[in-house]
């Protein structure tokens, strides 16, 4: 049995990715996929909600860097939010927290996303 | 003197290094051999290894003909350079052919006796080298190139390759023609490395290995530090070569830090008793490092990479501050609390990561994990700079050393290597700290470190028990988590890169893993154990009351 499982909901062109349990390079790989064809529905932002994230390792946290290049290349939003500190700094260490931005908590994010889409407009 | 003073039955924790470097050479036969560095700290026995192996490829066989070379600061121009080469390899490969140990001491031999000798054994071969080299000698690049090639030629004229072994590389930077230093002469190295039929067994300061490029590029092996067993059976050898007898206390094992050689200084110290006790061993490590073969060495060390007394005292200064921070330190930092200019900090920086008395690493310096180091620092610290007395010295490792105490909460665990088997150790750690309140981001950061170690672990180890042995230490200040696995040894202790595939491991990303680990542990060290590794991850613990205090200085 796998300790890893997704759930994403979306509205208005931004996803929520909820991951749970221990992002592995199996547990990785399905957040990739998954943000993939969140992507490919035209979703400009996607907010990873850490909340329920319980372990992470390096090869999990390599595996993102696909993630990353992938909202750049839909010129889309890619946000963090919920971290502990030691996952956050596992992500600064790798150099893959300055392609993202990171919030305290979802309600953080969804606030800076609307103020983005006011000031686009 | 190529050869060891020690018997090969009496080189202790090594054998298993010993065979796998014998096998490794031997390789040459086919053309398939490759050149390495044999790498680690300072005193854990790299050129003794390399003496037993020697020792083992003269006596022992006669397929693979053995060279060493230590380089002599002395003999750096490339003409020097070049002419001691040649002869001492051409002495040396004579002694092989013919085993006449005494060719062996034949050290500065003349060119002119040196062809003397050659035609004398019939050595046609070895004379035509001889005369390609004295036609070449106008030029020192090109004389320079044919004796760093004479192992490889050799090979070729009579089919027997050889293993070239030389102790003190990284002095070869230094190789210069008219006084001038050139890094070229050094890389003329690469071509005879490249061949299969001359691997060559390199050894040196690692740090300045790295700066070489034609070291840099080499495969790593790395000599690890022994473990408590092999060094109590050290201890007992040694004693037992002085006639004497007594138990070396595991607190102390833990200070060596499994380095043979600060072993040996501190066991024969202490054998100015028959029968040393507890006390007496400590009291022999405290003259050590105060004043002993140990306080000269890296005294020594010092002086050579801060030849200026000014710098001295900056460096010790800066050693000192970083071994004391309880976070690693940035150069501004340093320069600031010195009031050093950024360029005074830097130099003195550089040259203690160099001369291995502190780390670097992602922009910020740390403290050395070599206890030894930092306790010989701390006291020529204390002597130079604070002008404490003999006694004020000794008290003041005294009340550091004698109050320490051993572990007092110890969980031992066994998990298989299989997938995802490090979160059973993860979930343990957390019941750990929550059972003994301990700091919660510190149980964060070392699970974080414990998954990729036993990951590390499950990868590496092809033993053939499949286990992982895990022991979670908890003393008052620190949480200590050691991973044992059977397997090859895996790490380079200087660069924390895996060993062996290691384009494989970049492929895979794992040279983040130990990178990781050296963020989130205070000290990581891996130590050789009987048939496999062991990773120890170290992690200071805040009292509760730091942990208030600094809450309270957040808030405010």
């Amino acid at each position: 049995m796998s300790n890893f499982s997704l759930s994403s909901r979306s509205a208005q062109n931004v996803a929520v990715i909820m991951p749970k349990g221990y992002i592995n390079d199996m547990g990785a790989v399905s957040l990739e996929q998954a943000s993939e064809q969140l992507l490919g529905k035209g979703m400009d932002t996607l907010i990873v909600n850490f909340s329920n994230v319980q372990y992470i390792n390096t090869i999990g946290i390599s595996i993102f860097t696909g993630m990353v290049e992938r909202t750049l290349e839909h010129n889309s939003v890619l946000c963090f939010t919920n971290m502990k500190k030691a996952h956050r700094d596992v992500f600064e260490m790798m150099g893959l927290i300055r392609h993202v931005k990171v919030f305290a908590d979802e309600e953080d994010a969804i606030k800076f996303v609307k103020r983005k889409g006011q000031h686009d407009e | 003197m190529p050869f060891s003073a020690l018997r090969e039955k009496d080189f202790v924790g090594r054998q298993e290094e010993l065979a796998a470097l014998t096998k490794r050479v031997v390789l040459a036969l086919g053309g398939q051999a490759r050149s390495a560095v044999l790498s680690g700290p300072r005193g854990m026995g790299r050129t003794e290894l390399q003496q037993q192996l020697f020792g083992r490829l003269f006596w022992g066989q006669d397929r693979v003909a053995p060279f060493s070379y230590s380089v002599n600061p002395a003999l750096l121009s490339a003409q020097d350079f070049s002419r001691n080469y040649l002869t001492r390899f051409l002495c040396q490969r004579l002694a092989y052919e013919k085993k006449e140990q005494a060719l062996l001491h034949l050290d500065g031999i003349s060119l002119t006796d040196a062809s003397s000798l050659l035609e004398e054994r019939g050595a046609t071969w070895a004379s035509g080298l001889l005369e390609q080299y004295e036609r070449s000698s106008a030029d020192p690049v090109d004389a320079l190139r044919i004796a760093l090639n004479a192992p490889y030629l050799s090979a070729l004229a009579t089919g027997t390759p050889v293993a070239v072994l030389i102790d003190e590389f990284h002095r070869l930077k230094g190789l210069h023609r008219g006084g001038v230093p050139d890094p070229r002469l050094a890389a003329l190295f690469e071509e005879p490395m490249s061949s299969g039929k001359t691997p060559h067994l390199i050894t040196g300061n690692s740090p300045e290995l790295q700066e070489m490029a034609v070291a840099s590029g080499l495969e790593r092996i790395p000599l690890l530090p022994l473990g408590p067993e092999s060094m109590s059976s050290k201890a007992q050898a040694l004693l037992s070569a002085q006639g004497a007898a007594g138990n070396v206390p595991h607190l102390l094992f833990r200070r060596l830090g499994g380095n043979p050689w600060y072993l040996a200084c501190v066991v024969n110290a202490a054998c100015a008793k028959r029968t040393p006790d507890e006390k007496a061993f400590w009291n022999a490590y405290v003259g050590e490092i105060r004043e002993g073969a140990l306080a000269v060495s890296w005294s020594a060390v010092l002086k050579n990479f801060f030849p200026d007394l000014a710098m001295r005292r900056t460096a010790l200064a800066a050693a000192y501050t970083i071994y004391h921070a309880t976070e690693p330190l940035s150069l501004k930092r340093i320069a600031k609390s010195l009031a050093l200019t950024d360029a005074q900090a830097s130099d003195a920086l550089q040259g203690l990561y160099l001369a291995g008395f502190i780390r670097g690493e992602f922009g910020v310096f740390r403290a050395t994990d070599d206890r030894v180091v930092r306790d010989s620092i701390e006291s020529l610290y204390l002597k130079e700079i604070l002008a404490k007395s003999a006694q004020e010295q000794d008290q003041h490792f005294r009340e550091a050393l004698f109050t320490q105490k051993e572990d007092s909460v110890r969980f031992d665990m066994t998990i298989p290597m299989v997938r995802e088997a490090e979160l059973v150790v993860a979930q343990c750690l957390q019941q750990i700290g929550k059972n003994l309140q301990l700091n919660e981001d510190a149980i964060g950061q070392m699970q974080i470190a414990v998954i990729e170690a036993c990951i590390n672990a499950i990868e590496h180890g092809k033993g053939a028990d499949n286990k992982i042995r895990i022991i979670v230490a908890v003393d008052s200040d620190r949480l200590s988590i050691s991973i044992e696995s059977a397997g090859p040894e895996f790490i380079v202790q200087e660069t924390g890169e895996p060993f062996g595939d290691q384009g494989a491991a970049k492929a895979s990303n794992r040279g983040w893993g130990i990178k990781l680990m050296k963020r989130f542990a205070d000290e990581v060290t891996f130590e050789r154990i009987p048939g496999g590794t062991r990773t120890i991850l170290m992690k200071k613990l805040e009292t509760p009351a730091e942990v208030r205090k600094e809450d309270a200085a957040q808030n405010e």
